[in-house]
């Protein structure tokens, strides 16, 4: 038997750090990303298929965006920050790179940028979905589909008008759009959805809750994501988009990398990974989402269930430079004049 | 003089506190000063602007009330449900008094959260409750996102530290008082209010303040059953601190909303006759 040794057991302790670094195989970064579905399909579409296998594991902080930017920003000054890419929509990417804390992203970093479609990617965010936000209704109850976003207030709607309240800014966007013709006019808005909210607006607490209620019978008409509506059809609720004619607000969300990310070396591979167009139509099948790439077209039932209308339907961007002055105002605005009501 | 050591035993108890409950909260007390950048978060400063913002504007005093009043009638309705429960559960020689008690402490197994979500399922359209109404009265019942659903979860909530507390309470009067006070010709009701409420009142003054301050700090329920209209102080502070992610802001709110829970049960506390206070 062998006699252990105190600089035996020293000799063990000073060599177990080098020991369980080696017995780690992989690399890890870390995601801040939102939990859910939106969490399992990145690690089925995106980090099992094509991350793993180039030996990087994702440590996941999953949560809501806003304390995800929270994070970013109060941790700026830091040399080491907490996340290494971080999920946001585009409105947030904006802020974040006006404050200067995001890394900029080049086709050399992440070669997968060449193929993004034009209009949807910023220097410092890479998009990784998108969906027009369209007028939702029930095709049991709604004979004739609604063509805009006005017809929420038709007084046949009333007390059968509803959306997650989540959505607020971007509803208050398509207002603007159907009544000033500019998704920043806000102040038209503001008229609009005060109309909205007297013909019996009804309020949900989460996008999920927003489903339901189509089948229920509770809400005739709403205002959703294309992506929603699919999801919620293949969830067994009847419910329908309507392409409003004045244009559909595109929501974008995407990816970014702060400046002092630990390991971006890791970031660029996932972020390259995620424009991957396996990826892509991996989240179109599951989510509704459409790719932000041009070389992962759509077929089959996913092709007809997202197919946008012909002749195609005036898709607007967000101003970014303007929502993200604008959104306390507006969130402020919202909390007191139609919550409150 | 030597300093005792009991003294000493309260060291590491003391370091702790001041670590995680003084130290954080002054840490608010900062931020709560500071003013708010949306591309900043933050811009260090003094200035009492997040306080006068509340107090200027109705809209928050607006939530403050509605806040207090449903803390208030929770409490109310803790009180008068749990009382008569628990004073039976602490009189009973029954051998199913620990079965009794479980059933008592069982709602507390569940996170407040998923209690709500069972709420939820009673509640909603074409929910349990609404089936039943429709089947058997003929007419619906739509309780979600009412100040009635809330009210209802809350109370669920608060209902098992009432009723553990206040048996407790009971527990630990004598029978025999009782028994003298009817011997010498009392009915149980006047024995009951003459003698046993003079001698329950310090632990009754401590249950209701625990039911008002979880009332005061509700935030699963309200959001979930009450619904985005339906506004009191804690969900509109995580508003101001995730949607707006104004830290200033709701760091005074949570100042505010602690400095009104405190100073509410302090008066509380004074309406009970000094003699009877704990």
């Amino acid at each position: 038997m062998h006699d252990i040794s105190r600089r035996g057991i020293l000799t063990g302790i000073l060599a177990a750090p080098a020991l369980i670094r080696s017995a780690r195989a992989e690399e890890t970064f870390v995601l801040g990303t939102w939990g859910g579905d939106y969490q399992r399909l990145q690690l089925e579409n995106i980090e099992l298929p094509l991350v793993r296998p180039l030996g990087i594991q994702s440590v996941v902080d999953a949560g809501d965006e806003p304390p995800r930017v929270g994070k970013i920003l109060a941790t700026r000054r830091l040399p080491r920050g907490p996340m290494d890419v971080a999920c946001v929509q585009a409105v947030q990417g904006y802020a974040l790179a006006e404050a200067g804390v995001l890394e900029e992203l080049t086709v050399e970093k992440i070669p997968n940028l060449a193929h993004v479609k034009q209009g949807l990617a910023t220097p410092t965010f890479a998009p990784h979905i998108w969906s027009p936000q369209i007028v939702s209704y029930s095709p049991e109850r709604v004979s004739t589909p609604p063509v805009s976003f006005g017809d929420l207030l038709d007084p046949k709607y009333n007390g059968k008008v509803g959306f997650p309240d989540g959505n607020f800014f971007y509803v208050m966007m398509a207002a603007a759009l159907y009544a000033g013709g500019s998704a920043n006019d806000f102040d038209k808005a503001k008229e609009v959805m005060t109309k909205v909210n007297a013909n019996g607006l009804r309020l949900y607490p989460s996008t999920d809750a927003g489903g339901p209620p189509f089948k229920t019978g509770e809400i005739d008409i709403g205002v959703m994501w294309l992506a929603r509506i699919s999801m919620w059809q293949n969830a067994g609720i009847p419910v329908a988009a309507a392409f409003p004619k004045e244009g559909c607000i595109l929501y974008v969300s995407g990816m970014v990398i702060p400046k002092n990310a630990p390991n971006k070396e890791a970031a660029f591979k996932y972020i390259n990974a995620m424009l991957d167009p396996a990826a892509q139509l991996g989240f179109a099948e599951h989510m509704g989402y459409l790719p932000t790439v041009t070389n992962a077209p759509l077929t089959g039932k996913v092709a007809q269930q997202l197919a946008l209308p012909d002749p195609a339907p005036k898709l607007v961007t967000p101003d970014f430079a303007y929502t993200t002055r604008i959104q306390p105002e507006i969130a402020d605005w919202w909390k007191k004049s139609i919550q409150h009501s | 003089m030597k300093p005792s050591p009991a003294i000493a035993f309260l060291g590491p108890a003391t370091c702790v506190v001041l670590a995680l409950l003084i130290a954080p909260l002054a840490l608010l007390a900062r931020d709560s000063l500071n003013k708010y950048d949306p591309t900043e978060l933050m811009i260090q400063a003094v200035t009492p602007a997040n306080y006068l913002r509340f107090f200027t504007d109705s809209f928050y005093w607006d939530v403050m009330r509605t806040t207090i009043l449903v803390a208030v009638l929770v409490t109310i309705l803790c009180l008068a449900l749990g009382m008569p429960l628990a004073y039976r559960l602490a009189r009973t020689a029954s051998r199913w008094k620990s079965v009794l008690m479980l059933l008592v402490i069982l709602p507390l197994f569940i996170g407040s959260t998923v209690r709500t979500v069972g709420w939820m399922i009673l509640f909603a359209q074409q929910g349990v409750l609404d089936s039943l109404a429709h089947t058997f009265l003929g007419r619906r019942v739509d309780l979600m996102y009412t100040p009635a659903a809330v009210v209802i979860g809350t109370l669920s909530v608060n209902l098992p530290f009432m009723v553990l507390t206040l048996q407790s309470v009971f527990e630990g009067i004598d029978t025999r008082l009782e028994e003298a006070a009817q011997g010498l010709g009392a009915e149980p009701a006047r024995a009951f209010w003459r003698i046993v409420w003079p001698l329950a009142l310090p632990g009754i003054g401590i249950a209701t303040i625990l039911s008002f301050i979880l009332g005061m700090n509700a935030y699963a329920t309200p959001v979930l059953l009450g619904g985005p209209r339906f506004q009191m102080m804690a969900p509109l502070l995580f508003w101001e601190f995730n949607t707006n992610s104004n830290w200033p802001f709701s760091a005074a709110l949570a100042f505010i909303l602690m400095a009104t829970t405190l100073i509410l049960t302090t008066l509380a506390n004074m309406l009970i006759p000094r003699r009877y206070r704990a």
